[in-house]
């Protein structure tokens, strides 16, 4: 997923994707710090606006810590606003992009998006089981959560994109969805931590299964897939390693890393990353819909098929996040309270330990390409691996090493504490989300790829995802992953 | 890239471009190493369920 998935003609700026890396870590560990002085007693994020399940909309917001509750709904609405705009506007300025146009454009983002979540959050959308139903006096509901809003939040992304493309175009110095996503990640870490450090058995179980993950999308997603583009399709090299690497391992990131380590030209990762960023929408739309209906009682199996299935970070983070939802929804209908956390970290830590990987086998792919197939004066280097490799990822590593010290190493007021920091950086990990999931919407033209011919690469990438991606991946996951299922809660 | 170059690109079909000897080796190599790895992991899995 990238906010260059549809500028196909514009060279692939490596080194500006490097520093969004930084960028988000950088952010990550702002909100994060922020939220750690408060185990000193300082509350520094009480502020932060959080939607509550709601009939009656003036009850919907409020800030995270009963502390700013003066502030009400609409000031805490307000002042997350300005936090973000500042914080963003001050790392786009350090991109070297124009601030004043992000401003107003994330303006209107930060408004839809957001409104798109409190949608999402209405009783009739969001109540989950019928004592919650009965508490808000309704006789049905679609019963999504209130992360139905996420959902929401897509749809008004791809409205305007395919409706409105005009206002979808004026909109692009705020569809930073690389960006929010992975500030979300690093930000993630916390909750991650807090989660594992209440059952650290499972966890290390969960880091021990991401091996196969690694393996699964490198040396088995990836052979296939380029032999389909190559042998079935006859699409030449250059294609082919950018379109195996996208469908196999990660959207954006694969596709430009393998296909810069190849010398293939820009253009050509740039438009398979915006295949990818497609396909991650549609199956957000419906692979989450699909766990729920046939692994709800197998929540680990869900986390890990869609962590293996969908393609890009946000999309695949976010579909976790869904999916969460959305079985721990149906478990709590049949009377079963799963701990939350525990499916979208599942997600999460196998997506994570696909990307880990993705530069050394950008390397592994320059060497042969450079040695045996397209032989030149440069060779790979191996300082590609660390150029290549996803920084956010540290700053996940970061987060969560810091958090389970706390945690679990530290005193006991502190782990006590630690909880609610992490909550409260938590409410930001969320609008990151909303953010990241209205401009994935927002970049999905279905239209202008149609009009590009993209339909033979939507074969490959449909031949590969419904023939093998989907089936191999939820077989690895049922092997690996079934029959244990999350903690109650309590 | 112009459109109409992407549009001609994603068209053709490339017999200029068969399959080398180091494509196939990568492919196989590549299914071959995943295949024992993932064999290797079940097996790994199977002694060391996930604890709870």
């Amino acid at each position: 997923m990238s906010d260059i998935a549809i500028k196909a003609s514009e060279p692939i700026a490596l080194k500006a994707r490097l520093n969004e890396d930084w960028l988000a870590v950088v952010i990550g560990l702002l909100v994060y710090a922020a939220a750690l002085v408060s185990i000193s007693g300082t509350d520094l994020l009480g502020w932060a606006v959080m939607t509550s399940v709601y009939t009656d909309l003036a009850k919907a917001l409020a800030p995270v810590a009963k502390a700013y509750a003066w502030l009400g709904g609409g000031g805490a609405l307000l002042a997350t606003y300005a936090a973000l705009l500042v914080l963003l506007s001050a790392g786009v300025a350090a991109l070297g992009a124009g601030v004043r146009k992000f401003a107003v454009a994330f303006t209107v983002v930060f408004a839809i998006a957001y409104a798109s979540w409190i949608a999402g959050s209405y009783a009739y959308v969001a109540a989950v089981t019928p004592a919650e139903q009965q508490k808000f006096g309704i006789g049905w509901s679609l019963k999504l959560t209130n992360e139905g809003g996420f959902i929401v939040a897509l749809l008004s992304g791809l409205v305007i994109a395919n409706v409105f493309p005009r206002f979808a175009a004026w909109l692009k110095e705020a569809i930073r969805p690389e960006l929010y996503i992975k500030v979300a990640i690093v930000i993630l870490g916390a909750t991650v931590a807090v989660t594992a450090a209440g059952r650290l058995n499972l966890a290390s179980s969960l880091l021990l299964r991401g091996a196969a993950a690694i393996v699964e999308a490198y040396l088995i997603y990836w052979a296939v897939v380029y032999y389909v583009a190559r042998k079935w399709f006859g699409f030449s090299r250059e294609w082919s390693v950018p379109l195996a690497s996208g469908i196999s391992i990660c959207g954006v990131a694969a596709a430009i890393a393998t296909g810069g380590a190849i010398r293939a030209r820009p253009a050509v990762p740039v438009l398979v990353s915006s295949l990818v960023v497609v396909f991650a929408v549609v199956e957000v739309l419906i692979l989450p819909f699909l766990a729920q209906t046939f692994l709800w009682q197998e929540p680990l199996v869900a986390g890990a098929w869609i962590g293996l299935a969908i393609k890009t970070d946000g999309a695949a983070v976010a579909g976790g996040g869904i999916t969460e939802s959305l079985v721990m929804a149906k478990a709590a209908a049949e009377g079963i309270r799963y701990q939350p956390g525990w499916i979208i970290a599942t997600t999460t830590t196998v997506k994570i330990f696909i990307d880990i990987f993705i530069g050394v086998w950008a390397f592994i792919l320059g060497y042969i390409w450079t040695n045996h197939i397209d032989r030149g004066p440069d060779r790979a280097k191996p300082i590609e691996i660390w150029q290549r490799f996803p920084k956010f990822i540290l700053g996940f590593i970061l987060v969560f090493a810091v958090s389970l010290w706390l945690a679990v190493g530290s005193t006991p007021e502190i782990a006590k504490a630690l909880p609610t920091a992490a909550g409260e950086a938590n409410v930001f990990r969320v609008i990151f989300f909303i953010l990241t999931f209205f401009s994935i919407g927002v970049l999905s033209d279905f239209r202008k790829l149609w009009q590009q011919g993209f339909g033979k690469l939507a074969a490959v990438y449909f031949v590969s995802l419904f023939g093998f991606v989907i089936w191999v991946g939820l077989l690895i996951s049922w092997l690996f992953f079934s029959g244990f299922k999350p903690p109650l809660a309590s | 890239m112009s459109q109409p170059d992407i549009k001609n690109d994603i068209g053709a079909v490339s017999p200029a471009e068969p399959l080398l000897p180091v494509e196939k080796k990568l492919i196989g190599w590549s299914l071959g190493i995943g295949i024992t790895l993932l064999i290797a992991l079940i097996a790994i899995n199977h002694f060391v369920p996930i604890k709870l």
